[in-house]
């Protein structure tokens, strides 16, 4: 078994005495796909918050490749290799669509204020080097007609597609994505599914899925961990979260208990 | 000395926290800052000094009529400034705020006079110093502070008891919800952006036999108010008037001890040093980001 | 390519800067020079409220800054101008790298209120520490002098500022469509955003601040040199809402908008001159008009109307591929309608 990427160690938030996570555990090992449910309000992206560094913790650890990255800021927790996607657009509204890949780009880059301001060749050239690159992750997302486009211009579902783009383009090891497919149509999640897929295996970076539509989750993940209030109450193989009492009674209730036992 | 110096920093800090008040009152429910605010309590200083002195209406009847330009005044500003820009950016909101206030700056100039033009209300109580005990008294300050009292009283029963009050109350705590459950939040907004400039106007009536009215003193007391909220956590009722008593008091104490010139800069420090040390005010919770 | 466009009309009007001096008079070239101190005011406050999306109301002051300590550096120390005047722009930046401080920790309303209180904190420095600043009535500051170069002080000055607005504008222009633009306005379009992509909010908008004061230190060391005065007044709250009233009406997030809103700016205030009694009213207005009507400002009226005008966050042309049509191509993530 490999190390872990990235690791919880007993992670608990309160925010004015009410306990959002408790004493979370959760181990997700480089190439994996993690899947995250839970029903609305259990945590799930207090969670992803935690990890990026926008709350601290009040007990407990986070580590990514075995360091503890608590207390650090969260543009210094991205440059270490952190990539997340937002549960609202959050393009940046003043940009084009090749803009906002590029400005993902941002920690990659040197240019500093002489270079810039001066019009260096050193600049210059980065600059380019950063444009096609921009072009290309967007062919990678097939949306290079995109690029001189405002982002706001588009749906809110090809909006989500562009904010993963753009944080695959800092060339992150994990990426948390708080969900992605909302607002995809059914044939679009199928689409969606092999694009998570290949962002794995084609650029290797390791995903951690928080996630509604529960059939893109038992599809797409290795693992899947469920919280419920705070806790975690489940975490395996699909199959056997799935089928997991607990998390038919507490979580996923009577609807998908009746289709369960129906299939 | 010193109980002097309270009582007269009592007394101007009362009327910061009326303005204070007038501030939250806007911001708990739109969440801005009406950059307007202290020209709105300018202007309607001006407005009771042209009732009272130069038309002869008496003050007990000037000052509800002033409050009640004031609140047009700034049901005015909601519909000009705020209204149509809700879905913009703060800083297009604020300054659309900022250009009101020039306006009526500008306006209150032409029509009450210059730059340096003063104008003076008739003192309401005998301006004799009286002893109280040991403590030399002013009547106008006891007559001032007593009335901020009435209008903070007033204000909370309003706030409390009103149906009015609840829904501005409702729409602060959950603008969303406040909207499932049939409260239109435009007339709230206008309701708050009155209510606020109504308790504005009321300082400024107090305030008016007490000094002088000239058209700049909108933004001092308005920075000044402004900064009491901010110390009471912006959003806090009782905040902003324990705000604006610290500042009174401070001020009051900065001039005496220190020299009169301080009087004025103290505020301004005193909020910069807080807003570093403690930027989310002396009661205000750290809020957290939600994404 | 459009004849119109952004680049050909900046291009017109420093050609018509340049040659100004030989068909104006002694006053139209000072309210000249005055549109070009404006320019690089303008220039600054953008980068700072419509890039980084910073609502700061210490511009006024940090002129001032630039002003006073320019001329109380000759005062005071005999310096010769031309060595106070970079150091009178070095303390301003300075001011405004400290006063983005509490930028840091605090953001938008409390920034507005921390400016504010700064502001009004460096007005009373100047009124009330009379040993130095002379206090109300403010002081005269040396004529400065260009020789050996044979031109007269109105004329030096004014070619000065030419030079320095154009190579700032320059700077500018190239900085916001680099990264560091680009960090500007992920800074100011979503904090938490540009944060999960590695931007520094604490670097940015330090940055920001700085080169704001930078650019009004600048303005006000000039400014003082083509008075010979300077004194509190030139720096108060109406100097606050004139250089507001520039961005707006120029354009927020518009390097080139700076230029046309000082120009569009200063000629009003020329026009009012005869009745200053409503310049308080008139700015005060036009602020509210722009930003209901007009919210991008002239250069947003230019950009609809005009092909050229456009202002991209990225070196135009330095990648390939030419702009593609735009028909809606299928891609992953189309919403359902
Ligand atoms: N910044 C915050 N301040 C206070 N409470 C919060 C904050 N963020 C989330 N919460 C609360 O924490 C709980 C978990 O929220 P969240 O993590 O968003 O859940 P999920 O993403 O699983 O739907 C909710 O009850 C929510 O109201
Ligand atoms: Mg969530």
């Amino acid at each position: 078994m490999t190390a872990a990427l990235l690791s919880l160690r007993g992670v608990s938030v309160g925010f004015g005495g009410v306990k959002v996570l408790d004493g979370i555990d959760l181990d997700v090992r480089p190439g994996e796909i993690r899947g995250l449910i839970g029903p609305n309000g259990a945590g799930k992206t207090t969670l992803l918050n935690v990890v990026c560094g926008i709350h601290g913790p009040s007990q407990g650890d986070v580590l990514l490749e075995g360091r503890s990255i608590v207390g650090l800021k969260p543009s210094r927790i991205a440059a270490l290799g952190l990539g997340r996607t937002f549960q609202t657009s959050q393009l940046f509204r003043g940009m084009t669509v090749l803009e906002n890949l590029m400005s993902g780009l941002h920690r990659r880059t040197r240019a500093g204020l002489i270079a810039a301001s001066l019009n260096l060749a050193s600049y210059r050239e980065e600059e380019a080097r950063a444009e096609e690159e921009a072009r290309l992750a967007l062919e990678f997302i097939g949306m290079a007609d995109f690029a001189d486009r405002p982002g706001t211009a588009l749906s809110f579902g090809q909006q989500r597609v562009i904010e993963i783009a753009r944080t695959l383009i800092g060339d992150p090891k994990v990426v948390l994505l708080d969900e992605p497919a909302v607002g995809l149509s059914m044939n679009r999640l199928a689409e969606f599914d092999r694009l998570l897929r290949r962002i794995r295996d084609e650029k290797g970076v390791t995903l951690i899925l928080i996630e509604h539509v529960i059939r893109l989750v038992m599809d797409v993940c290795d693992q899947v961990t469920v919280l419920s209030s705070g806790r975690r109450i489940a975490d395996g193989p699909p199959d056997q979260v799935r089928n997991d009492p607990d998390v038919i009674e507490a979580y996923l209730g009577k609807e998908l208990r009746a289709r369960h036992t129906a299939s | 000395m010193l109980s002097y110096l309270l009582l007269s920093g009592v007394t101007t800090g009362a009327l910061y926290a009326l303005v204070a008040l007038g501030i939250v009152v806007v911001n708990k429910a739109t969440g801005v800052i009406n950059f307007a605010h202290g020209e709105l309590f300018m202007f309607s200083g001006f407005i009771a000094w042209s009732l009272h002195v130069q038309m002869g209406v008496a003050y007990p009847l000037a000052l509800p009529l002033a409050v009640a330009a004031g609140f047009a005044l700034g049901a005015l500003t909601d519909r000009i400034a705020f209204r149509p820009l809700i879905k913009a950016d703060v800083i297009s909101l604020v300054l659309a705020t900022v250009g009101i206030a020039f306006v009526l700056r500008g306006v209150a100039r032409i029509v009450w006079g210059g730059k340096g033009d003063y104008l003076s209300f008739p003192p309401i109580t005998s301006p004799e110093p009286i002893m109280i005990g040991q403590i030399m008294v002013i009547p106008q300050q006891l007559a001032v502070l007593g009335g901020a009292i009435l209008v903070m009283l007033l204000f909370a029963a309003f706030f409390r008891l009103t149906r009015a009050g609840k829904m501005m109350q409702a729409t602060a705590d959950n603008s969303k919800a406040a909207t499932l459950v049939g409260i239109q939040t435009a007339r709230i907004y206008t309701l708050s952006f009155g209510t606020g400039a109504a308790i504005a106007a009321a300082a400024a009536v107090l305030m008016a036999p007490l000094t002088l009215l000239y058209p700049d003193m909108g933004f001092a007391f308005f920075i000044k108010g402004f900064a009491a909220a901010v110390l009471g956590g912006l959003t806090s009722l009782p905040g902003a008037v324990l705000g604006g008593l610290s500042i009174g008091i401070i001020e009051a104490l900065a001039g005496g001890y220190i020299h009169s010139s301080f009087i004025e800069v103290s505020a301004f420090i005193v909020i910069m040093f807080v807003l570093v040390v403690r930027p989310t005010g002396l009661l205000g919770f750290s809020r957290l980001r939600r994404v | 390519m459009n004849l119109f466009g952004r680049r050909n009309v900046l291009l017109a009007l420093f050609a018509l800067a340049a040659i100004a001096p030989h068909f104006v008079n002694t006053y139209h070239l000072f309210v000249c020079n005055l549109i070009l101190v404006y320019v690089l005011l303008s220039i600054g406050l953008n980068i700072l409220v419509g890039y980084a999306g910073q609502l700061a109301f210490a511009n006024a002051a940090m002129f001032g800054i630039g002003a006073y300590g320019t001329g109380l550096l000759q005062v005071h120390f005999g310096l010769p101008f031309w060595l106070a005047f970079p150091l009178g722009a070095v303390i301003a930046t300075s001011v405004g790298l400290a006063i983005s401080l509490p930028a840091l920790r605090v953001s938008g309303l409390y920034l507005a209120l921390s400016s504010l209180a700064f502001a009004q904190f460096t007005q009373w420095v100047f009124l009330h520490w009379e040993k130095v600043t002379f206090g109300a009535g403010g002081f005269k500051t040396p004529t400065v002098s260009f020789a050996p170069l044979p031109v007269s002080k109105p004329i030096g000055l004014y070619y000065l500022t030419l030079i320095l607005a154009a190579v700032l504008f320059l700077l500018a222009q190239n900085l916001v469509r680099s990264r560091i633009g680009r960090a500007f306005v992920a800074v100011r379009d979503g904090e938490v955003a540009a944060e999960s992509l590695g931007i520094d909010l604490l670097r940015y908008k330090a940055l920001a601040f700085g080169l704001s004061g930078f650019y009004a230190g600048i303005a006000g060391g000039i400014y003082s040199a083509m008075l010979n005065f300077v004194s509190p007044e030139g720096y108060d709250l109406f100097q606050m809402v004139l250089q507001k009233a520039m961005v707006v009406v120029g354009g927020l997030g518009s390097v080139a908008g700076s230029v046309l809103g000082a120009g569009a700016i200063v000629a009003l205030l020329e026009a009012l001159r005869e009745v200053k009694g409503i310049q308080e009213i008139a700015f005060g207005a036009i602020l509210v008009v722009f930003i209901l009507f007009m919210p991008g400002g002239l250069v947003g009226f230019l950009k609809r109307k005009v092909p050229g005008w456009e202002e991209p966050l990225h070196r135009k042309g330095a990648g390939s591929a030419p702009a593609p049509a735009a028909a809606p191509a299928p891609a992953a993530g189309e919403a359902r309608p």
